[in-house]
Order: structure tokens, then C-alpha cells, then sequence
């Protein structure tokens, strides 16, 4: 038994590793100042230098973090709202006809949705830039943070709805103080879900940006006809280091939630 | 929900920031709204310094936005939505945009520095007049190679690709268009050869090449060079000066049987909205000293006879990249060969990548 548990402890360790290579790979050589990722030269940080003087690239950045928080938070909320509606479909049949609906917007390619976007917008005059960036991102964002939502939905028993109303609560305190409280890791998860999605996305965002707007993971790809530079791995690094510390303040702020909960439950 | 209102908040609080900041790095860099000029290009394929200086020259405001393809260039294009004002196409694509009405016609009274390009590359097949392109930066296809892994043995035609000592070492980039050529020039004829028997020919000589060949890839063909997968690749000169600017024991070779030329053109798509903007910005690119030194940062040859005058003997005077008169003579520009023609090529192309070894 003993062993087993060692060797699963290899195993996983075998798959962090090989999932984290590529991204430590790039961080290496961000420090390079051979200016490739062939050899390395020598310690530097002119890269970094560099992304803070490239103010065209920060400009970008900034863009991309913008359309992710804006978006996500819109569909989380366009998405409870959705999964509530779901849930509160009582005839089976419709209710799996939503859900597929739901689902088949899901593994719909984005190349394909973001044609339809691209000739869309186009037909009914918007113009490109944020505001089509944003509308598409939403979009995609919505049914991911339906399919977040509805198992804790699912996952709360009626009789706290009954007991509620039976104490004399109105339909909006249900909600406000019932149904959303129970859901909320279902929501954060979800609004986690639609940030990331949208911080990555290429395929759609590539037909509907224009005007002078435009994110980086676009920027990137249409660099790599030149040769990416180190510039890149710099920004990368940061951008993953970010990234980092925010999974670690989420990760203690879900502690302490659940310590407090744990010492009012020992009450 | 006390934590979500609050998470709501923290939300609108950080987005209201970044609001800001954009806008503050937008003032700061002199753009607000007013005369502006929207320049589709490839990535990084102008110096950023010149925008900079057509921007004082002028006070027109610059975008810069970029796209990875001459497809997807074309695409946004078509659709609308956005106001491009120069593009920067490679030459098939500017015949397929004339063909749907995608380009206005460029006045050239507005143009005077056009005198400078050199007349080689003026009114070709594509374009006939330069009615509605001026060329940007051309090059040519040749082959890269490692000296170290051939053997000291030197290659300068396409016909030493063939050879037996070069087994499973060489890599070629996925154009139907390239490889055909490359078939079709190995045998002494013409890259646009529509001729049936010359086709087959050419394809049943690519067959026997299949030994040589270690893999048929995209854009990685930079990368597997530089990092000595094989000894030999067929690419775009763009490329190759790419490769060999990362692995200096590289070279690279325009076939002595003759090759491709290619241009990348700048042109002003339907969708501009100043279009006198627009050729103030192809007059200023066409100047000598702006030529000379986007060349220097972009890598590629420029087709600016004055700029070239200025250049570094170092980089005017490299044959790999300036080819001689009599190279240059070989070099063949693509026709546009038609949607049948190019889906038979493309045909003869898949039938070569699914031969067995």
C-alpha cells in the first residue's frame, strides 16, 4: 500500500512537472540577454524595461484585463440569472432542451462563433473595436457560467426555500439572502471560469477586433510571423505571476471563509 | 451576498482604473481623437520609430493594427466594420482583392516619391501600372542550409535536394505554391506552368524526393533550423534571414535554376476613410532615409532604389539577399493561375505530402 502511494506520488509529481515545463522554459529565458531562446548569454531585465517603454503593448494589456473583467462579470450575472430560470423550469422536457441548448453554445467551435459575430456586427452597423469585443466575450462567457452555477443550484435542497417562506420571507429576501449565499461558490467559480476564457481567447476576438483595438493574444499571434521576441516572455512572466498571486489570495480567502463557518458550526 | 456585492464592487473599482489608465497612456502618447490613419500590417513589420516621426511630420494620428494572414487580412476587409487605410498584402492576394473590388486605384500625383522604386519592381504581372499597390519589401524562396551537416558540400541548386547523401534531412514549408515551383523549376520549367504533362512531371520528380524529406511544416521550420533538426529547408527569404540571424552558421541560396519572387505591397483598401492620409503615409514610407531604415529593423530587401544606396554595404551588398542582375532574371513573380488551376495545384501538392517514402 505503502508503495502504491509513493509511486501515485511520482506519477503526479511526473505530471506537474511536464504541465509546468513549457511555462518555466519561458521564464528562463525572459532573463536572457542573448535575445533568443536558443542559447543562454547572461542575466538581464532589459525585457522588462521593455514592456514598461512599449507603451502600444501596455495599452494592450490593459485592453485585454478590461474586456476579461467586464465581460466576466456581466455574464456571471446574465448567467445566474440564466441557471435560476433553468432550475425554475419545472416540465422535464424543456428543461433539457434549455440545457442543451446551453451546452451546445459550450463545445460550438469559436472560429465558428466568431465568424457569425464578425458578419453579424458587420450587418447590423456596430462598429469593431470594444464594443463588439465585449458583447462577443460575453456571450461565450454566459453558458460557461450557467454550467458553474446550476449544480449548487441543483445541489440546495427546497425545503430551504420552504423554510423561508414559511418564516415569512418576501421572494426577493429568498434570493438575496437564501438562495444567493448558498450558490456563491458556484458563482466565483463561474466568474473565474468566464475571466480566464476570455483572457485566452484567440479565435473569436481575431474577427471582431478593429479600430485600433485589439488584445494581446492577437497581438501575439500576428507577431509570430517575425519571430516572437523576449519581450513577450517578459510580459508572459508577469502576466503569470499575477495570475499566481491571485489563485493564492483566493485560495485564503476560501480558508478563512470555511474556518469561520467551522467555529459557528462547533457553536 | 454580502461577499458578492462586494466582489461586484472591487470589480467596477479595478476596471474604472484601468478605464483611466488606458486613457491616460492614450493622451500620453499624443493620441486623441481627430485625424487619424489606421495601418493594417503583419506584426512588427515597420519601425515603430518611423510612425513616430510621420506622426510629427504630419499630425495625423497613427493605429497600428495587425494581422497573420493575407486570408485574414482580406476577410476583415470584405466584412466592414473597420477603417483601414493602408494594407500591406503579399502579391496573390492583391490580384484576388482587385478581382472583388477590395482596393481603390492609388493617384499617383500624390505619390512623387515613387520615382525612387526601382523599376524592376514596378508593373508586374499583378499589378499591371501599379494601378492600386506599391511595393513594400520583396524576397525571394530559396533554400537554408547548415554547411556543417551537408558536408562541407555546397549547395546552389534545387536539383542537390535529390541527392542521396541528403536523406531524411531536409524540411520544406507547407505552400502548394512553393513546392511545386521548387518541382517545376528543378526541371527548367516555369513556376506558372499550367501544362498538364509539365505538372505531372514535376510532381512525379517530387516523389522521388519523398526519401529526402524529413517533414512538410508551417511557421516551426524557423525554429527547427536554427535549432539544427535538419540539414537543409526550403523557405522565404524573410525566413531565412530570420533563421540565420538566430544560428550564424547557417546559409541561405537562391536557387540557380531560378525561384520565386514575392512582394509585399501597400495599398489603400475601400474601407479607408482618409485616403489622403493614406497616401501621404505610402509617399512618406517611399522616402529614401525612411526606407533605408525600416529595411535595417524589418531584415527584409527593400525595393527602394535610393534607400538601398544608403544601406550598409554590409546589407545592400549581401547577394543572398540581393541577388545579382542574372539571379533576379530567373526569379518569376506567381500568376494568378485561377481557382481551377490553383485547386489542381493544390491537388498535386496533397498527393506529394501522402506519397510514401
Amino acid at each position: 500500500m505503502r508503495k502504491n502511494s509513493k509511486l501515485s506520488n511520482l506519477y503526479l509529481v511526473l505530471v506537474f512537472a511536464i504541465l509546468y515545463a513549457p511555462i518555466f522554459y519561458l521564464m528562463y529565458y525572459s532573463f536572457n540577454s542573448g535575445g533568443t531562446m536558443r542559447e543562454f548569454e547572461g542575466f538581464t531585465l532589459d525585457w522588462y524595461k521593455e514592456v514598461f517603454q512599449d507603451t502600444r503593448l501596455l495599452i494592450i494589456v490593459l485592453n485585454t484585463l478590461i474586456i476579461a473583467l467586464l465581460s466576466s462579470a456581466i455574464s456571471t450575472i446574465i448567467g445566474v440569472l440564466g441557471a435560476l430560470a433553468i432550475t425554475y423550469v419545472k416540465r422535464r422536457r424543456t428543461k433539457n432542451t434549455l440545457l442543451t441548448l446551453n451546452n451546445v453554445l459550450i463545445v460550438s467551435p469559436d472560429v465558428i462563433i466568431g465568424a457569425s459575430f464578425l458578419i453579424l456586427f458587420t450587418m447590423i452597423g456596430i462598429k469593431l473595436g470594444f464594443t463588439s469585443v465585449l458583447l462577443s466575450h460575453i456571450a461565450f462567457s454566459v453558458p460557461i457560467v450557467v454550467i458553474m452555477v446550476l449544480p449548487k443550484l441543483e445541489e440546495m435542497s427546497s425545503s430551504l426555500v420552504d423554510a423561508a417562506r414559511d418564516l415569512g420571507a418576501s421572494r426577493r429576501e429568498v434570493l438575496t439572502k437564501v438562495v444567493l449565499p448558498y450558490i456563491t461558490p458556484g458563482i466565483f467559480a463561474g466568474f473565474f471560469m468566464a475571466l480566464t476564457y476570455s483572457l485566452d481567447d484567440f479565435a473569436v476576438t481575431f474577427f471582431v477586433t478593429g479600430n485600433g483595438f485589439s488584445t494581446l493574444s492577437v497581438e501575439i499571434y500576428s507577431l509570430a510571423r517575425q519571430g516572437i521576441s523576449l519581450t513577450i516572455n517578459a510580459l508572459s512572466t508577469l502576466i503569470f505571476l499575477v495570475t499566481i498571486l491571485l489563485v493564492v489570495g483566493y485560495y485564503f480567502i476560501t480558508q478563512r471563509n470555511n474556518r469561520v463557518k467551522g467555529v459557528a458550526i462547533r457553536k | 451576498m454580502k461577499q458578492l456585492l462586494n466582489a461586484f464592487i472591487a470589480i467596477a473599482v479595478i476596471s474604472v482604473i484601468l478605464y483611466v489608465s488606458i486613457n491616460q497612456l492614450n493622451s500620453s502618447q499624443g493620441y486623441s481623437s481627430g485625424n487619424t490613419l489606421t495601418i493594417y500590417n503583419w506584426g512588427d513589420y515597420v519601425d515603430p520609430e518611423l510612425i513616430d516621426r510621420f506622426e510629427k511630420e504630419t499630425g495625423i494620428k497613427v493605429i497600428y493594427q495587425t494581422f497573420d494572414s493575407n486570408e485574414a487580412m482580406m476577410t476583415k476587409i470584405s466584412q466592414g466594420g473597420t477603417t483601414f487605410d493602408v494594407a500591406m498584402p503579399s502579391e496573390y492576394a492583391i490580384s484576388k482583392m482587385k478581382e472583388d473590388g477590395l482596393l481603390i486605384p492609388l493617384d499617383h500625383s500624390k505619390l512623387p516619391n515613387l520615382k525612387n522604386i526601382d523599376a524592376r519592381f514596378m508593373d508586374l504581372s499583378f499589378d499591371p501600372g501599379n494601378q492600386y499597390s506599391i511595393p513594400y519589401f520583396w524576397g525571394t524562396v530559396g533554400i537554408v542550409y547548415n554547411p556543417d551537416m551537408v558536408k562541407g558540400k555546397k549547395i546552389t541548386s534545387w536539383n542537390d535536394l535529390w541527392d542521396p547523401e541528403m536523406k531524411n534531412k531536409i524540411l520544406l514549408a507547407d505552400g502548394a505554391r512553393e513546392v511545386m515551383g521548387m518541382g517545376l523549376n528543378s526541371l527548367g520549367y516555369s513556376l506558372n506552368d499550367t501544362n498538364e504533362a509539365h505538372l505531372q512531371e514535376a510532381k512525379a520528380k517530387l516523389n522521388t524526393l519523398t526519401p529526402n524529406v524529413k517533414a512538410i511544416v508551417g511557421d516551426e521550420i524557423k525554429m527547427l533550423l536554427a535549432n539544427e533538426e535538419a540539414a537543409a529547408g526550403v523557405v522565404w527569404s524573410g525566413d531565412a534571414s530570420e533563421i540565420m540571424g538566430e544560428n550564424e552558421k547557417l546559409d541561405y541560396v537562391v536557387p540557380e535554376e531560378g525561384s520565386n519572387l514575392w512582394f509585399d505591397n501597400m495599398v489603400i483598401p475601400k474601407t479607408a476613410a482618409n485616403r489622403e492620409g493614406a497616401h501621404q503615409f505610402i509617399n512618406f514610407m517611399l522616402e529614401p532615409d525612411v526606407a533605408a531604415q525600416n529595411a535595417e529593423y524589418v531584415g527584409y530587401s527593400t525595393p527602394n532604389k535610393e534607400a538601398l544606396a544608403i544601406l550598409p554595404e554590409e546589407i545592400s551588398g549581401d547577394e543572398r539577399f540581393y541577388p545579382d542582375a542574372e539571379t533576379t532574371e530567373k526569379l518569376e513573380v506567381y500568376d494568378n493561375l485561377g481557382k481551377k488551376m490553383l485547386a489542381h495545384y493544390n491537388e498535386l501538392f496533397l498527393e506529394f505530402k501522402m506519397h510514401r517514402k
